[in-house]
């Protein structure tokens, strides 16, 4: 009995063939969109860089092929260290206490007593919607020799006039501050929503043990978020390793190369004074991967640190 | 129902044909020889050209109109790079000439303006001028705006204040030679506590466009700026004037906000920088007076107006071109703007040679300009001129800012400039 309803059955899908290789075909149609706009944005142009980087490539003139002579010219080029090093101390600068104080506002923000939460949990993202054009520009003139504010306001408390652009140190401090302001409030989202699904339970009981607010922020949150901090950490070094712009504005007329002695030039700074500045699109190519190498080396590493803590967990 | 699918297809592709046919009349009105209307020319500009005006009476009068683009000056030819390269281009792009050497010898991106008959009015400008805008091959990708003959703009009042004499001959028995310049900077700052100049780069630029050679050797053949006295003058001049500039980066807002409050009492001047200045410190007319510069004339700047390639009006281009860089029309830039003409016909013309600003206290620009650019003799740019220069910028600025010693940003300079050439 059964047997001519399965071959009916069967016969009835054969006759729908090509439906059914259709049908078959449905759920890559339905994740397509997301290979096709990261083979046209991604895989694409890292491959195409990768080929254009074996070239002495100018966009509007010669082509030659020179293979890997890009890369061993890059090793031996003081600027590339240069702009290597300063792209981690702007990384460094900004992303430590950019965290720290989104933990602290974090914890703020998630008090049960605060009054406006919403209002200053929404607050808190504004600086990170804001065009970073702008924020640069703000910045530096806040940050202005002449008439910057800033200034200003150290020579009202009797102190020296800061050149910020012209020092080493100093212009690698604003520049990491305005990369700062832009992302505190990002992390400090993120960190809230962790810690919003830490059990009451655990604070209760600390409370009943007599621990106060910052023993508990220091026992229970940090602990129970670390996945998270991991998280922030290696986000945080992806975008902290490319940062352009706000180094870009900052210089004013030597921005693209980062002040007068390349004091602040970053890789991707770099990458683009080669490229669109001297039309050395190979040599760029290279530089962006080496930049794309550096940042898998510390994202592994970053992993690796982030595992052994789970595990020691 | 394929075939359905497809005759629907041809109908929606011959609707098609049809709107691109009704909506091209340009083509249409070109071979009969009348150039099109209604057209949207784009302009990018960096700076102030001067031009704006005479290109917006052009679009008027032809029934067209005028879109143009401002950049700062190095962002100005990174965009045309890429734009060229991608074909997204303007009808109308300025290559300055410290660049026209790196967009030469891709001339196949430009339109040769030959075609539109450039050759006709080729007699019109200075031959060193017209030359900076052909390639190799005789392409010629761009003609002749401006020609940046140099001066010295200074503050009357400023002058005055510090016990100088102000009127031009005065001024003029300052100083015989730049160290005199300097030496009377000195003094000025010494008396007032305030700066001199307004940029040890502006005046490094001065004194090495003053040279008969520049970076390279007169043939081009080879990179001399390492052993070139007049490199060296230039750069021991400015680098010994640190002291007395108050040291903007030109262009930059810092500058503007410098001149327009008289910050300092000096401003080296190509012509176009009149243009500037009162455009930037408009308050401050009557306040200037203008003389010729210690050991000569030379030139800084000026452009090529070009249009590239793949341009979507090349003809009416040209036809605005043509028309807004004519003598009669540089003419009148030079008399409302300041920028000085690249056409020598004018060189003998009263109109030019008479004409004195009553924004610069009445000083005779029009002869101190004429004489500056009537003696110069044209000098070779390389490829890499720009980027050379920008390391001899940077370079100063070291020295400006206290970082280095001008020995060490000397050395500091060539292994930078040594990197960028390689």
């Amino acid at each position: 009995m059964a047997t001519p309803a399965l071959v009916a059955e069967s016969s009835a899908l054969r006759a729908r063939g090509p439906r059914g290789r259709r049908r078959s075909l449905t759920p890559y149609l339905y994740i397509a969109p997301f290979f096709l706009v990261f083979g046209a944005f991604g895989a694409f142009p890292l491959a195409y860089t990768a080929f254009i980087s074996l070239f002495d490539w100018n966009p509007i003139g010669e082509q030659a092929f020179i293979g890997f002579d890009n890369y061993v010219d890059l090793v031996a080029d003081p600027r590339f260290w240069n702009a290597a090093w300063n792209t981690v101390v702007i990384w460094v600068l900004s992303t430590v206490p950019q965290l720290a104080i989104a933990l602290v506002l974090a914890a703020v923000l998630n008090q049960a007593l605060l009054r406006f939460r919403t209002g200053f949990r929404m607050a808190v993202l504004v600086p990170n919607i804001t065009s970073v054009l702008a924020v640069g520009i703000i910045f530096t003139q806040l940050f202005g020799r002449d008439y910057g504010m800033i200034n200003t306001v150290i020579e009202f408390f009797g102190g020296q006039r800061i050149d910020w652009v012209a020092g080493s140190f100093s212009s690698q401090f604003a520049v990491s501050t305005m990369v700062m302001w832009r992302w505190t409030g990002y992390n400090t989202l993120i960190y809230l929503a962790a810690m919003q699904s830490i059990p009451r339970a655990l604070y209760e009981s600390a409370e009943i043990d007599g621990a106060g607010p910052i023993r508990k922020f220091l026992t229970i949150t940090i602990p129970q978020v670390r996945p998270t901090i991991i998280f922030t950490v290696i986000v945080s070094t992806i975008g902290g390793l490319q940062v352009f712009a706000e180094p870009l504005v900052f210089g004013g007329q030597a921005g693209v190369t980062g002040g007068q002695s390349r004091q602040f030039q970053t890789l991707a700074l770099f990458l683009y004074e080669q490229g669109f500045r001297n039309l050395e699109f190979g040599y760029a190519s290279a530089i962006a991967w080496a930049l794309f190498l550096i940042i898998v080396v510390l994202t592994i590493i970053n992993l690796a640190l982030s595992s052994r803590i789970a595990s020691e967990k | 129902m394929r075939s359905r699918r497809l005759v629907g297809g041809l109908a929606a592709l011959a609707t098609i044909g049809l709107f691109t046919a009704c909506s091209a009349p340009a083509d249409d009105a070109a071979s009969s020889g009348e150039l099109p209307t209604g057209q949207t020319i784009s302009v990018w500009t960096f700076g102030a050209t001067g031009l704006e005006d005479s290109m917006e009476a052009w679009a008027e009068e032809t029934g067209n109109t005028i879109e143009i683009k401002t950049s700062e000056f190095d962002p100005h030819h990174e965009q045309l790079l890429t734009a060229l390269a991608s074909g997204a281009v303007p009808d109308v792009a300025l290559v300055e000439t410290a660049y026209s050497s790196l967009f030469k010898p891709s001339a196949k991106y430009f339109t040769d303006l030959r075609e539109y008959g450039a050759e006709d009015i080729e007699g019109d400008f200075l031959d060193w001028r017209w030359a900076q805008g052909v390639a190799d091959d005789g392409t010629v990708i761009g003609l002749p705006t401006d020609v940046g003959g140099m001066a010295l703009a200074y503050r009357t009042d400023l002058f005055e204040a510090a016990g100088l004499p102000s009127d031009s001959d005065g001024v003029e028995g300052l100083w015989s030679s730049w160290e005199e310049f300097v030496a009377v900077g000195e003094q000025y700052t010494e008396t007032t506590g305030e700066p001199f100049l307004d940029d040890a780069g502006v005046f490094f630029q001065t004194v090495y466009n003053q040279g008969d050679e520049k970076f390279y050797s007169a043939d081009g053949s080879e990179l001399i700026y390492e052993s070139n006295p007049q490199v060296q003058k230039a750069w021991d001049l400015a680098t010994s004037a640190a002291p007395i500039s108050a040291n903007l980066a030109a262009f930059s807002p810092e500058w503007n906000t410098g001149m327009a409050n008289g910050d300092y009492a000096v401003q080296l001047a190509p012509a176009w920088m009149l243009n500037y200045i009162q455009g930037q410190a408009p308050d401050t007319a009557g306040l200037w007076n203008v003389v010729t510069l210690p050991e000569g004339g030379g030139n800084w700047g000026g452009s090529q107006m070009t249009v590239p390639k793949e341009a979507a009006n090349p003809a009416l281009a040209y036809d605005m071109l043509s028309t807004i860089l004519s003598p009669e029309n540089q003419l009148e830039v030079f008399t409302e703007f300041g920028n000085f003409p690249s056409t020598p016909e004018l060189y003998e013309d009263p109109a030019l040679t008479g004409f004195t600003s009553p924004f610069f206290s009445d000083a005779p620009v029009g002869l101190i300009y004429t004489e500056s650019v009537q003696a110069l003799e044209p000098v070779y740019e390389g490829p890499k001129e720009r980027a050379i220069l920008r390391e001899f910028g940077l370079g100063i600025d070291r020295v400006e800012s206290g970082d280095e010693t001008p020995a060490e940003a000397w050395q500091s300079t060539l292994d930078a400039v040594a990197l960028e050439v390689e």
